[in-house]
């Protein structure tokens, strides 16, 4: 069956679509805006995507990878953002299985043995 | 991981057998996934309850009777836990520990098997082994018991409100389990075969008994249950439990929804293959016997935390245990684990913080003629306004004529008791006299500081009444 990956951007989008998939699992790599270069302003996020990609397969069969793009800069210092009040995120690049306590933060995600466990981890 | 900073090949393997009822969790142990971590965060909710009461005299308007939600609680203590699973996990491999979900149990002197919960078997070999099984509830082995009972190792993540409950037991499980439960508005009994709190000062005991008591929480002594049979199914259903008196042949019969089972706990020593590599154990307890530097009876072999005989079951005697013995073995240290003088406390609805000896254990090892035993009710001052009970919290101290009066023995009963306590157990180590105790100013207004003036002895009969401050 293989796993599904969606591309959101901004908090409502994010929530609207990880509601959809309800009942899969759901992984999700926040990350800061990207330019018309497709560069994002956040260079440990740049430095994460790859490692993540490299996993994906070893998320479990039926598995949603939601790859959300949080906002700006200037958005994503507010201390009062949606994500960091509603999702409690501290930090970008964050990795997180949707619904659980389990994530990984900022240089965490450079680990592939840690995205793996991410992954994998029951 | 404290192996792993010394550079040292090292691999954990923990595995949790279900209960009965399919109870199971994750890495961390007893105290992170079923004991004092979901124990004091329930008895906080609990606090919390009794604090929105007190708030209406302090001129908090609260428009609506407050109710508890069990499952919004239980949903926000377990996701906690699993956060300091999943924090444990990562700790790990960031510290190269290989860890296996997996049963070990010993096959050969060096050689330990695996097995995962699929049933997957997988050798291991190494230079030395470290034995932190801990302990699991012991059942009463009665008709019903296993199929209708849980115990503490269910209560943490039980997914519906357990409603009338039955507490068996009288250890501090038992009580601080009964005191939260009470405390979040449900109907409580406790069953108590002899004695309160075995091996605790059974003064300080009885006046832990008898608030609970007068707070609404029924006491059934000298009575243990004999059958639990199910009336009507449910979530949670209805049981009967019969019980028979300690002392005469009087059955007595009650129904509850829920009977929650805290008699003891067992080390988990007899299934690991122990054997197979010669580790002695106290075949009556099942706990490992280990000498001052936690080494068992072959040398290679090391125990600590609540399988060792003889030492206390907490949390950081363990941690400490474990840290010092990995440092002696690779660092060169040479420190031991202080046995003496560990703080403890109880979470029951009135806190009970001690450091010491308790006075039955002084009075016997010091003769009750060296001994001063120096106490005094308080009325804790956040409890004045709302009118709680004036004379129910207590300090006591016991102090060793024969050196000077040196406080052997610190209790406390009132709220924040182990805040308290935490500071008193370093006075202690650095050998607090009754003068040293006297001469320390206090600080006003707090309960703490009955214990810089205190003058009135057991021995004298004085009165401890408080009229206020």
């Amino acid at each position: 069956m293989g796993w599904d990956e969606k591309q959101v951007r901004g908090y409502s989008e994010f929530v609207r679509t990880a509601q959809s998939y309800h009942g899969r699992p759901i992984f999700v790599l926040f990350c800061g805006d990207k330019d018309a270069d497709g560069v994002s302003w956040c260079p440990d996020c740049v430095k994460a995507e790859p490692v993540v990609r490299k996993e994906l397969h070893n998320m479990p069969d039926g598995s949603v990878f939601i790859y959300c793009l949080v906002g700006d800069r200037p958005y994503w210092k507010d201390p009062n953002n949606e994500f960091r009040k509603n999702l409690k995120l501290t930090g970008v690049p964050t990795l997180l299985k949707y619904g659980t306590p389990q994530k990984l933060v900022e240089e965490e995600c450079f680990k592939a043995d840690l995205v793996r466990m991410l992954f994998t981890e029951d | 991981q404290e192996a792993a900073k010394y550079n040292k090949k090292v691999m954990v393997l923990d595995f949790v057998k279900p209960t009965p009822l399919g109870s199971s969790w994750g890495l961390g142990g007893t105290c992170v996934n079923v004991g004092c971590i979901p124990k004091k965060l329930m008895h906080q909710a609990a606090l919390l309850g009794q604090a929105l009461e007190d708030s209406r005299k302090f001129g908090w308007q609260l428009t609506e009777e407050v109710k508890h939600n069990w499952l919004t609680m239980t949903e926000s203590v377990q996701n906690y836990i699993g956060s300091l699973n999943w924090g444990y996990r990562v700790a790990l491999r960031e510290k190269s520990v290989a860890y296996e979900n997996a049963y070990g149990e010993f096959v050969g002197p060096h050689t330990v098997k695996a097995t995962n919960k699929r049933g997957a078997e997988k050798l291991y070999t190494a230079e030395r082994f470290l034995i932190a099984t801990g302990e699991r509830p012991r059942y009463l082995g009665i008709p019903g018991d296993k199929e209708y009972c849980i115990s503490s190792d269910d209560l943490f993540s039980l997914p519906y409100c357990p409603g009338k409950t039955l507490v068996v037991g009288a250890s501090y499980v038992a009580l601080e389990c009964a005191g939260f439960l009470a405390g979040l508005g449900l109907d409580v009994t406790v069953m108590v075969r002899s004695i309160l709190l075995r091996g605790f000062d059974q003064d300080m005991a009885n006046k832990i008994g008898d608030y609970m008591e007068g707070h609404g929480i029924s006491f059934i002594r000298q009575f243990v249950p004999i059958k639990v049979e199910q009336i009507e199914e449910g979530t949670p259903g209805r049981l009967k439990v019969t019980a028979k008196s300690t002392n005469g042949s009087e059955t007595i019969e009650g129904e509850y929804n829920t009977v929650l089972l805290a008699i003891g706990r067992d080390a988990c020593t007899r299934t690991i293959g122990l054997d197979k590599v010669g580790v002695k154990i106290n075949e009556k307890t099942g706990k490992i016997p280990v000498n001052d530097e936690e080494q068992t009876n072959v040398p290679h072999v090391y125990a600590i935390g609540d399988i060792l005989e003889d030492k206390l079951e907490l949390t950081p005697v363990a941690i400490q245990a474990g840290r010092l013995l990995v440092q002696r073995l690779y660092a060169g240290a040479t420190r031991k684990c202080d046995y003496v003088n560990v703080p403890t406390t109880v979470f029951t609805p009135l806190e009970y913080g001690a450091c010491g000896y308790s006075e039955e254990a002084a009075a016997e090892t010091f003769g009750e003629e060296n001994i001063e035993v120096y106490h005094s009710n308080f009325w804790p001052l956040e409890w004045t306004v709302p009118g709680r009970d004036n004379n129910k919290c207590y300090a006591k101290v016991i102090c060793n004529l024969q050196d000077n009066e040196r406080v052997i023995g610190f209790h406390v009963l009132g709220p924040n008791a182990g805040e308290i306590t935490q500071g008193f157990a370093a006075a202690m180590k650095c050998g607090l006299t009754k003068e040293q105790l006297d001469t320390t100013i206090g600080i006003h207004p707090v309960c703490a500081e009955i214990f810089t003036t205190l003058t009135v002895t057991k021995r004298s009969g004085a009165s401890i009444l408080q009229a206020g401050c």
